[in-house]
């Protein structure tokens, strides 16, 4: 029982880190109605941002967090800018295409700075473990969910209530209809890089403290989950990013508990092949009304 | 003599390689209501499309409020006082009916509730249903929708494309009763119509558009009377 517990825990814990990512490539999915495919390797930018401000810049872990933040917000918006902004009229491939490139782009000016080995991760939060009914939960565990809740409720909150927030929800429905009551689509597309950004770097920070190590390719693994959880729970759904991160991370802890750690992987991929047959829109995606 | 409000000068616009419209020129004076009635394909909705922004002309060029806004960016019209009620409605299906007529005042700082209480008396309906989502309205209510939410921006102009599409002759008529009392209230109007006996009784002038050219202007008086107009459009 408690080896379940811990396994739940854990699980909660590091699904939210999916979640968070997810919740980038959905809005962005959602508004700009693109898959960007370099999200998860801002993850991995951000992991070296805080590396380089914590180890060799020397400052303490919460300014460490705000710089990873921002390091990885300016490139997000900035990709927009560069990579995406000129394609707006472009096929849905050439996007795609486009995005995987700066991906690898990404990913090779990391090689060239840092290095292809691997790096350590610094530890910013430092909690002490908690233990409930006789099950131990790691700091960095319980820290994780606590901070991922409350950001989630946050996000949450500011598209469900706040006038960017709504305007963001009119922008993903219809584009035209939503420049004719004065709202920019450009900067709203802006704006939904610069949180998704923001979102990865946070959750780069929970990857980095959880697994540690770092390279170049670090943000593959965890940007194909956190995409893969997209899809499971509905791909432009901000509950559904949430709920299908969640979920893939108890499923892929449950998993490797359970039956292999060889084989969490493919059980967790197979679990969302087994959605999309039952349910092609994934969990609490919406029926896709086909308009151009 | 009015002032001239909105002036489009020979304007040319493509989709693609279909030439939709062909050096289409017209006006709307301040204070006026303006019709633009033609057949199914004619080209009236790219012509408010084009005027709003949605779509540039590749020649030829509209003035609003003698500003050159010919190239100007969708949402910046609706800060000017151009708005317009697309075709086919485009309210937010899956925003509450509260929520789209805020998204009408998103260029205002704050939301006034006065505006609010004006479109609720004009549509009761859209008061009961406030919290609902627009997607669960009737075709009507959604066009009751999409006019009170251009209201609440309080345009200058407001260019309706079809209002009274697929409607009922009883919410028609209720239809044309708002386009009547906006005008009173000081709003231009821009009427785009298939009812072209209703919105000809209506307008001060309109035009009559044919594959894309403007074939007749006059009041609408004189366009009610006109056998050509007649013939096509009144049913005989
Ligand atoms: N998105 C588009 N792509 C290609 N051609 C288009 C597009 N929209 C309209 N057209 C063409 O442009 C012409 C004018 O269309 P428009 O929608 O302006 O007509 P309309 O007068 O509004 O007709 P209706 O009364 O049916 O609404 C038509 O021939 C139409 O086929
Ligand atoms: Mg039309």
């Amino acid at each position: 029982m408690i080896h379940f517990l811990q396994t739940l825990i854990s699980g909660l814990s590091l699904g939210s880190i999916y979640a968070l990512i997810a919740l980038g490539y959905t809005m962005v999915y959602g508004i700009a109605k693109m898959l960007n495919f370099a999200h998860g390797d801002i993850i991995m930018v951000g992991a070296y941002a805080a590396i380089v401000a914590v180890f060799q810049m020397k400052l303490p872990g919460l300014v460490a967090v705000l710089a990873a933040v921002l390091v990885c917000t300016v490139l997000g918006v900035t990709v927009e800018f560069l990579a995406y902004k000129p394609l707006r009229q472009s096929p849905p491939l050439t996007v795609l295409i486009t995005a995987i490139g700066v991906s690898y782009f990404l990913q090779n000016i990391a090689l060239l700075i840092f290095g292809s080995e691997q790096m350590a991760s610094p530890v910013i939060m430092k909690l002490p473990a908690l233990v409930i009914g006789g099950v131990q939960i790691d700091g960095i565990t319980w820290g994780t969910l606590a901070v991922t809740c409350i950001i989630m409720l946050g996000l949450t909150l500011f598209i469900n209530k706040t006038k960017m927030g709504k305007a963001m929800r009119a922008v993903s429905e219809d584009k035209g209809a939503a420049e004719l009551m004065g709202i920019s689509v450009n900067k709203t597309i802006t704006i939904t890089f610069a949180i998704g950004s923001a979102l990865a770097a946070i959750a780069s920070i929970f990857y980095g403290s959880a697994y540690v190590y770092i390279r170049p390719t670090t943000g593959a693994m965890p940007g194909i989950k956190a995409f893969t959880a997209a899809v499971f729970g509905g791909i432009g759904s901000i509950p559904g990013a949430m709920l299908g991160g969640i979920l893939l991370g108890v499923i892929e802890q449950f998993a490797k508990a359970y039956i292999s750690t060889l084989w969490s992987d493919a059980i967790v991929f197979g679990v969302l092949v087994v959605v999309l047959i039952v349910k092609p829109t994934g969990l609490l995606g919406k029926k896709i009304s086909e308009k151009v | 003599m009015a002032e001239t409000m909105l002036k489009v000068e020979g304007i040319n616009v493509y989709y693609g390689k279909i030439h939709a419209l062909k050096d289409v020129s017209f006006e709307v004076n301040t204070g006026e209501i303006v019709a633009l009635i033609g057949a199914n394909g004619a080209g009236k909705s790219t012509t408010l499309k084009t005027v709003s922004g949605m779509m540039h002309p590749k020649s030829g060029s509209i003035h609003f409020m003698g500003e050159d806004i010919t190239h100007t960016e969708s949402y910046r019209l609706l800060p000017k006082g151009l708005a317009h009620v697309p075709e086919g409605r485009r309210v937010f299906l899956q925003m509450t009916v509260q929520e789209n007529l805020e998204m009408g005042a998103y260029i205002q700082k704050k939301i006034s509730d006065e505006d609010l209480e004006n479109v609720y008396k004009h549509f009761p309906r859209l008061k009961e249903r406030r919290k609902q989502i627009a997607g669960t309205l009737s075709g009507g209510e959604q066009q009751m929708l999409a006019m009170g939410r251009a209201m609440m921006s309080h345009p200058r102009i407001v260019m309706l494309d079809e209002p009274s599409m697929g409607l009922a002759p009883i919410l028609v008529d209720q239809i044309f009763d708002i386009v009547r009392e906006l005008h009173a209230a000081g709003t231009t109007v821009l009427l785009v119509e298939q009812n072209a006996s209703k919105a000809l009784a209506l307008a001060d002038r309109a035009y009559v558009l044919e594959t894309g050219r403007i074939t007749l202007a006059g009041t609408g008086a004189e366009l009610m009377s006109s056998e050509q107009v007649k013939k096509a459009y009144l049913g005989g």
